[in-house]
């Protein structure tokens, strides 16, 4: 869109005809209107699909607990209905094979043993000296080497809610991965933005569960990013209990008790988020879970956890399967985008005001915008645009000769 | 060249003087003031060491990894039933048959192949520790036992291994258990038994990451040569046919029944060498009977050669599982005179106050400590600087040491000889939990302890000091010695006040060359020095002699070797003006160079070499002088060089140190020698320390102090 506009200036400058600069005004609307088609915003689009991206950072024995959290998450967004091809499973060691492991092939979250947290149908798609930082920041913009495949990206749209969780070891800032590396908190905004600007979500929700989980979320900026910490700054995340049989700790408190609240849920209820918040006991935590809400627009009252822990979305009757399709982009839609007043919206319409206060041709420009929106059919526009090239055509001519 | 104009310029304009650097001009001071600077830095570095016990932090485990106690025990009751009828069986066979031995181990093999682990035997000749003078910090070579072996004598250790089931068996956890095949011994019975309660529990568990090596040390020729010796055919492998074929033919002609009797019931065990991987850490296990005791007690010993430490990491996870989840009383060995001594009750009494005043006027200082534990941890403290001085050590853990690995010697004590079964069972049960708390702790490890301290020194099993505050002291103690020597350089090289004039310039042509024959003369001596520590070697070759006959011979000889020296190197004419500052000057400097060097090898040594050569060193000053000053100060300082230099001569300060420790009694030349024997038997530095530095200076300070001057 923008490059078009020194193109007009410049044919201003030659001091064309006003009816040139109509037609080429015209012309230019009309390839905004379909940019605008192609493109159109997160926020005016219905929430389509679920993913998870479930990260565990740290290697060790001692660390099983991390491993045991991730897989206990895993467990649950599978169960509340996220399939398994929507799930990035990231663990960073084995400890299910791990040598000291006193139930070879298992993993436990609960000292009482009743669920193996790794049976059968367990898909990881980054283990061990796979998960860094890179290729953590790689699955979540979607820049991967062409020879990654599918079932390693994170395929989410505009429509997507995305579920981050990740647990470790962290600090001021910081997340440590793999005893090597950190990610810090200006990574994780800088990727959060990419994915709101390639249009990877719809909402997103992070959740950490580390030691000063909340100042991971300090630069966070994009909208529809909600956060939730199971620590404030200069807190620990303390692990739940011992499992004196495995002889190390097995689950950390902050994640315990979000499965406590998940575990007594099914597909079908409609427990809000804001319930899940509230189930938090900083006495049963020992720290202070936090949550980031200011960019986030919806009520959370309103909004169900299976919104992003499961995959439970609003689905639209239609009479015919066959006909939903065509008709899905086009009238719909922009329905739904006149009727709301979105952020993208008021982007483009900065956009117009800048160009505005730029020259009297944009101010053109923009009142044959809004007349242009008024315009239902767009063929008959394009077909007098057509016509309309052609006395232009002669005058061009006959001034030439 | 611009430079090189500007230093003329300089030159050339005596008024102008370029003003030394900061550093130097407090160099400058340091040194005119060298006296003040010593007396305070002294006094300060022998203060900073009494306080060392209140210094002293408690210990904390430091490698996340290791987790002890997460992990409850799984030892049972069978375990522990089948390790007692083991012991009977063991302890049943007549001792007094001359194959019992042989006997006993066969019977041990069994249990362990039943158990399904892989066992083997290690034949070992006891090699005598002789001394060789090249044989200091080099590391033991394979070599060493093979020379000379008589076939007459020889051990065999018995090695279960246990392979990690689900590991890739690059490492391992070593038990050693010290056992005397040829004797009955309730208490080594009683160490088989927790030996073999843990090694069949590790036999079946699913969650080891590194391989369990049991050694069963045949101890009848000493605990630690059987250890070292298998350590030693473990790291270093004989790939030369014929030196191994020597030492089998040897074996199979002197013992051939006992091969072919195991060889015939168990085929299975193998008489080739069994390996697992490289140690991550090693427990020798110890039962001793001790009277008078108020409850079961663990000791700990963890020196080894040269005053190496295991990692403090060893001591900590052990230290929490014995006090935390069994209820044993955790010991660390101490001077028990120390506890007798007056003056360190009122020292501890005084500093108790001071804390206690600190505490008053400021709640956050809390470096009050009461006096019993102030008194106790002097006690521990000075027994640690002891042993690690010595440099011998304490147990078949210092030969691991050696080779890096880090281990302790557990020694555990019941209250009381127990008859009652069942209580016997208690013990054990809480002796090898003890061990398997230990072992899967350490299995947790993911490389060798490397998180904790390894230079570090122990007032109680819970408090240390680390190598950053202990060097304080001797930081303190050596740093007047360069400040002195500088001082007392530029005070004999000063131009005499009462020869000024035109020869003034001539004399400062050859005064910088003025300290070479003084460090001619303090070479020599150290020369000396090497000779003196090198004769033993030849005096120990001597046969059919006493001790008391080779110090004699040895202190004769020395004696001998330096008027020698003496009537050689001696020069013909009058002694020059200034000549003995130099030599106190050099003497210094080397004393110096010497303490710091050994302190890199040895702390503990370097320490407590400080602590008697730096006012020795400091103090020296020609007897005529004194006497010919006359006044209260000097005579004073006669009474100290005399008191120092008579402590101070190594066979003297021996004997007192041992007249205090264990009181006058029957004193023996022979012992002396004895002890330098061990010494050297062990590749202690302190006996290179003793023989190159301590001595020389030694007969320097006294060079300096009956100069004529």
């Amino acid at each position: 869109m923008r490059s078009k506009l020194p193109d007009a200036a410049s044919s201003r400058k030659m001091a064309a005809s006003s009816a040139v600069v109509a037609i080429l005004a015209s012309i230019w609307l009309c390839s905004s209107i379909a940019a605008d088609a192609s493109g159109s915003s997160s926020e005016t689009t219905m929430h389509t699909n679920n993913w998870a991206v479930l990260v565990c950072t740290s290697r060790f024995w001692f660390n099983y607990r991390h491993m045991a959290n991730t897989l206990s998450l895993y467990r649950t967004v599978k169960r509340l209905g996220i399939p398994d091809e929507r799930i990035i499973l990231m663990l960073a060691d084995d400890m299910a094979c791990n040598s000291r492991n006193k139930y070879p092939a298992q993993v436990f979250n609960n000292e009482n043993h009743w669920l193996n947290l790794y049976g059968d149908n367990v898909e990881v798609d980054y283990r061990g000296y796979e998960v860094t930082v890179e290729n953590f920041l790689r699955v979540l913009t979607g820049r991967h080497e062409s020879a990654v495949p599918r079932s390693k990206r994170l395929l989410s749209d505009e429509g997507s809610h995305i579920l981050l969780y990740m647990t470790g070891h962290g600090g001021d800032e910081f997340l440590k991965f793999q005893d090597s590396e950190e990610l810090q908190s200006h990574d994780l905004a800088d990727a959060v933005k990419q994915m709101k600007e390639k249009h990877r979500f719809k909402e997103l929700l992070i959740m950490v569960d580390t030691c000063q989980a909340a100042t991971l979320f300090n630069q966070l900026h994009s909208p529809g990013v909600l956060a939730i910490a199971s620590s404030m700054k200069g807190e620990n995340s303390y692990s739940h209990h011992l499992d004196s049989d495995v002889g190390v700790s097995v689950v950390d408190r902050f994640t315990f008790y979000t499965l406590a609240f998940f575990e007594r849920l099914n597909m079908y209820d409609n427990a809000s988020l804001s319930r899940l918040f509230n189930s938090y006991d900083p006495n049963l935590l020992m720290s202070n879970a936090y949550y980031r809400t200011d960019l986030y627009q919806r009520n959370l009252q309103e909004v169900p956890v299976t919104n992003f822990f499961g995959s439970v979305m609003e689905t639209v009757h239609t009479d015919s399967a066959y006909r939903a399709f065509p008709q899905k982009n086009t009238p719909r839609e922009t329905r739904i985008r006149t009727g709301k007043t979105a952020e993208d919206d008021s982007r483009r319409s900065i956009l117009t005001d800048m160009t505005k206060a730029e020259c009297p041709f944009t101010r053109i420009v923009s009142s044959l915008e809004s007349k242009m929106e008024t315009v239902g059919n767009l063929d008959s526009l394009v077909n007098y645009g057509l016509v309309m090239i052609l006395p232009v055509l002669v005058v061009s001519v006959w001034l030439s000769t | 060249m611009a430079e090189v104009e500007k230093k003329e310029v300089a030159a050339a304009t005596p008024p102008w003087k370029p003003k030394p650097r900061p550093i130097v001009r407090l160099g400058i001071v340091l040194i005119s003031h060298s006296l003040l600077v010593s007396v305070v830095c002294c006094t300060a570095g022998v203060v900073a060491l009494f306080l060392l016990p209140m210094l002293a932090k408690n210990t904390y485990i430091s490698e996340n990894a290791l987790m002890p106690g997460s992990a409850s025990s799984m030892l049972s009751n069978d375990d522990i039933s089948e390790a007692e009828r083991l012991a009977k069986d063991l302890t049943s066979l007549n001792s007094g048959a001359a194959d019992a031995g042989i006997e006993r181990r066969r019977v041990l093999a069994k249990y362990l192949s039943d158990l399904g682990v892989e066992v083997g035997y290690h034949k070992f000749e006891p090699h005598q520790n002789q001394f060789h003078p090249l044989h200091f910090f080099s590391s033991p070579d394979s070599g060493l036992s093979r020379e000379n072996g008589s076939c007459s004598s020889y051990g065999i250790n018995v090695v279960g291994i246990i392979r990690a089931p689900q590991a890739d068996g690059k490492e391992a956890i070593v038990l050693v258990t010290p056992f005397n095949f040829r004797k009955n011994s309730s208490s080594e019975a009683l160490s088989i038994s927790i030996g073999y309660a843990v090694f069949s529990l590790l036999s079946r568990v699913t969650w080891l990451a590194k391989d369990i090596i049991w050694l069963v040390a045949d101890s009848q020729y000493g605990e630690y040569a059987s250890v070292a010796s298998w350590l030693r055919d473990y790291h270093i492998p004989v790939f030369s046919a014929s030196s191994s074929d020597n030492a089998d033919s040897c074996f199979e002609g002197n013992n051939i029944n006992l091969l072919r009797e195991e060889s015939l019931d168990q085929t299975e065990i193998s008489s080739g060498f069994r390996r697992a991987g490289t140690m991550a850490a090693a427990l020798v296990l110890k039962v001793t009977d001790v009277k008078g005791q108020l409850e079961d007690t663990l000791s700990v010993y963890a020196e080894a050669s040269n005053g190496q430490m295991p990692n403090l990491d060893l001591i900590n996870v052990v230290n929490y599982l014995a006090v935390h989840r069994q209820g044993l009383r955790v010991k660390v060995e101490k001077f028990i005179s120390v506890l007798r001594w007056e003056w360190i009750w009122v020292l501890g009494d005084t500093l108790n106050f001071i804390g206690k005043v600190a505490g008053s006027l400021n709640p956050e200082w809390k470096f009050g400590i009461s006096t019993p534990d102030y008194v106790e941890g002097t006690a521990t403290l000075a027994n640690l600087l002891y042993r690690q001085a010595l440099g011998i050590p304490t147990g078949p853990h210092g030969a691991f040491r050696d080779f890096q690995v880090d281990a302790i010697t557990l020694e555990i004590s019941p209250k009381v000889v127990y008859t009652n079964q069942g209580r016997r069972n208690e013990f054990i049960l809480r002796s090898a939990r003890l061990i398997e708390g230990v072992v899967r702790s350490v299995n947790n490890l993911l490389e060798k302890f490397h998180q904790s301290f390894f230079l570090y020194l122990l007032t109680s099993p819970a408090k240390f000091v680390s190598v950053g505050v202990y060097m304080i002291g001797f930081a303190l103690l050596v740093a007047p010695l360069p400040l002195v020597a500088a001082s007392l350089y530029v005070d004999a090289n000063k131009p005499d006040p009462s020869s000024q004039g035109p020869k003034h310039k001539l004399q400062i042509n050859f005064k910088p060359w003025k300290w070479l024959s003084a460090a001619k003369q303090v070479f020599t001596v150290h020369a000396w020095g090497v000779f003196v520590s090198l004769l033993p070697y030849f005096i120990s070759q001597i046969p059919n002699s006493t001790p008391a006959a080779h110090s004699i011979i040895w202190f004769s000889l020395s004696t001998f070797g330096l008027l020698v020296l003496y009537l050689i190197t001696k020069s013909p004419f009058k002694p020059q003006k200034g000549e003995w500052e130099n030599l106190k000057s050099v003497t210094i400097s080397v004393v110096f160079i010497g303490l710091l060097l050994m302190s890199v090898v040895n702390f503990a040594t370097a320490q407590i070499g400080a602590l008697v050569l730096v006012p020795a060193c400091l103090l020296a000053q020609p007897l005529k002088l004194d006497i010919r000053d006359a006044s209260l100060k000097s005579f004073l300082r006669i009474a100290c060089n005399v008191f120092i230099s008579f402590v101070a001569f190594p066979p003297v300060g021996f004997f007192v140190l041992k007249g205090v420790n264990e009181g006058s009694g029957n004193m023996d030349v022979g012992e002396f020698w004895t002890w330098l024997e061990s010494l050297w038997a062990w590749n202690s530095a302190t006996y290179i320390y003793i023989g190159m530095v301590h001595l020389p200076c030694w007969v320097l300070c006294l060079h300096i102090l009956l100069h004529s001057c």
